[in-house]
């Protein structure tokens, strides 16, 4: 793939609906489905995978030149891998309120696929202002990922939102489990392609 | 060949700069993240105790550490106390260390302050002073002596035992009488909506106010929390004047010695909680009564 030719902001939609890492791309589903059982934790997950996608992919553009071919990857995982340290210790260090909330999920990021996967497939090809605008769509896609999921399995699982009771009472427990966390991604999915064939045939008609 | 140099030297300088930057991180924020762990630790403690913002702790509330060791001696194991002492105006620590069965054997002034004694590393390198080889130490579990004024107002025990899925660490607070003043969850991975309800307060103030008699005991019920005893469970949702004093203490005389209601849904992480609250209040309590007895007997300066 050759330098891309969108321009930012078209990169910072694509991330966010037209290849949103977990509803288009699929990547990255094991968190989506074991941590999106709230609000609140999908949102904090998602800043977390924001700050390190946008840094990692900074990065990579900047030595992309000095990076032998052959071990792409080590780098990358080291990269990654230094991002989510740096953030881990600044977040323990002076904002221990949202490291207390987020502290378990920050650690989780160096084994993401969708960092590598833009890594490999955007930042190493493309300039840094690409790449950082690449990650910004696709840190924010994936928030917008986890906050939905959080929202429909905190809604049906618990009866709350953002921890305070809206329902008053429990619908559906099972969705606060990991099982359903798949059947909310699958419909989820099934609904972005359903709006994306009828946003298509608007276009044509 | 080339390739190989080149790769080599690629991977080491990226591991080199990468090592760098985390280290380079770790330096400046080490200091500051430490603070925070214990300032967290001190928090819940101070939360426990009743006090907060609208409440805030009285000036004279201090808080006494007492580390455990196990001592061991070839074949023959001990338990060490690090007990903190009042020598004239200042504070220190004391090894105080007792057979298995209770008995005093030895008390051995410490070179380490309060302040440092917070550090694990520390407190190692005081005891190794005091505990030549072959003496061996390991670390066994820690407590807090509250004390307002004179008095002795609390003990707070960290505490920590298997949950569903993975470790639950608790923080305990037990009046001088081991009557449990509150539980808080530290830190605890059970499933949300399940599990993880333990944290909610209409499960972890079921708790307070038993008394050790009854904690002996404690059992996990399975039938539904009635209702007033939710609504008053619940502190945090109370409105004013929702409940009259009269009724705050008829419905805590009415529940004091009823059993922990299981979390519907969640009757392992019920199960655990409550063991493994047995478990740290039935052991300190013990343990609190041998090393009073000694304290006693030997008329140690303890600053609790």
């Amino acid at each position: 793939m050759a330098a891309t030719t969108k321009t930012n902001t078209q990169l910072l939609i694509d991330g966010i609906l037209t290849e949103n890492p977990i509803f288009r791309l699929a990547l990255s589903m094991c968190p989506a489905v074991g941590i999106s059982t709230t609000v609140m934790n999908g949102l904090l997950l998602g800043i977390a995978v924001l700050f390190v996608q946008v840094a990692s992919s900074c990065t990579i553009s900047i030595i992309k030149n000095h990076i032998h071919p052959r071990i792409r990857i080590p780098t990358y995982t080291l990269t990654i891998a230094m991002w989510v340290t740096v953030i881990d210790l600044v977040l323990g260090a002076y904002f221990p309120v949202a490291y207390k909330a987020m502290g378990i999920f920050v650690k989780l990021i160096v084994a993401f696929a969708i960092i590598t996967m833009r890594l490999e497939v955007f930042a190493c090809k493309n300039a840094v202002s690409k790449s950082f605008w690449d990650g910004v769509g696709m840190g924010l896609g994936f928030l917008f990922a986890m906050v939905t999921l959080g929202f429909v399995r905190e809604l049906l699982g618990m009866g709350t939102l953002l921890g305070h009771d809206i329902l008053g009472f429990r619908p559906l427990l099972y969705f606060a489990l990991p099982a359903a966390g798949f059947i909310v991604v699958g419909l989820m999915m099934g609904f972005f392609n359903y709006a994306d064939i009828v946003y298509n045939r608007m276009k044509k008609g | 060949m080339k390739n190989i140099v080149h790769i080599t030297v690629a991977l080491v300088i990226s591991c080199l700069v990468a090592g760098v930057v985390m280290g380079l991180t770790f330096t400046v924020t080490a200091k500051a993240k430490k603070h925070n762990e214990h300032q967290n630790v001190k928090d819940t403690m101070i939360a426990l105790l009743g006090y907060g913002k609208a409440n805030p702790a009285p000036s004279d509330l201090q808080l006494h550490p007492v580390y455990r060791y196990i001592i061991a001696d070839g074949q023959t194991q001990y338990l060490g106390y690090m007990v903190p002492v009042r020598k004239g105006a200042e504070e220190a620590y004391d090894l105080v260390v007792l057979s298995l069965q209770g008995k005093f054997v030895e008390e051995q002034g410490l070179a380490i302050s309060p302040e440092a004694a917070i550090e694990p590393p520390d407190r190692e390198k005081a005891l190794r002073a005091v505990l030549k080889p072959p003496k061996t130490f390991v670390y066994a579990d820690q407590m807090v002596v509250a004390k307002l004024g004179d008095k002795r107002l609390a003990y707070l025990l960290p505490g920590e035992f298997p949950g569903f899925k993975t470790f639950i660490s608790v923080m305990l607070a037990l009046d001088p009488s081991f009557r449990i003043l509150g539980l808080e969850i530290m830190e605890s991975e059970e499933d949300p909506g399940l599990g993880g309800e333990i944290k909610q307060e209409y499960f972890k103030h079921q708790f307070t106010d038993k008394k050790l008699e009854k904690v002996r005991k404690l059992k996990v019920v399975k039938e539904p929390l009635p209702d007033e005893y939710k609504k008053y469970l619940e502190t945090r949702k109370w409105k004013k004047g929702m409940f009259s004093k009269e009724q705050i203490e008829n419905i805590r005389q009415k529940y004091e010695d009823s059993d922990i209601y299981a979390i519907t849904g969640a009757t392992i992480s019920s199960r655990s909680v409550t063991n493994g609250v047995k478990g740290v209040v039935k052991k300190f309590a013990y343990r609190a009564n041998r090393l009073d007895k000694v304290i006693a007997s030997q008329h140690i300066p303890v600053a609790f």
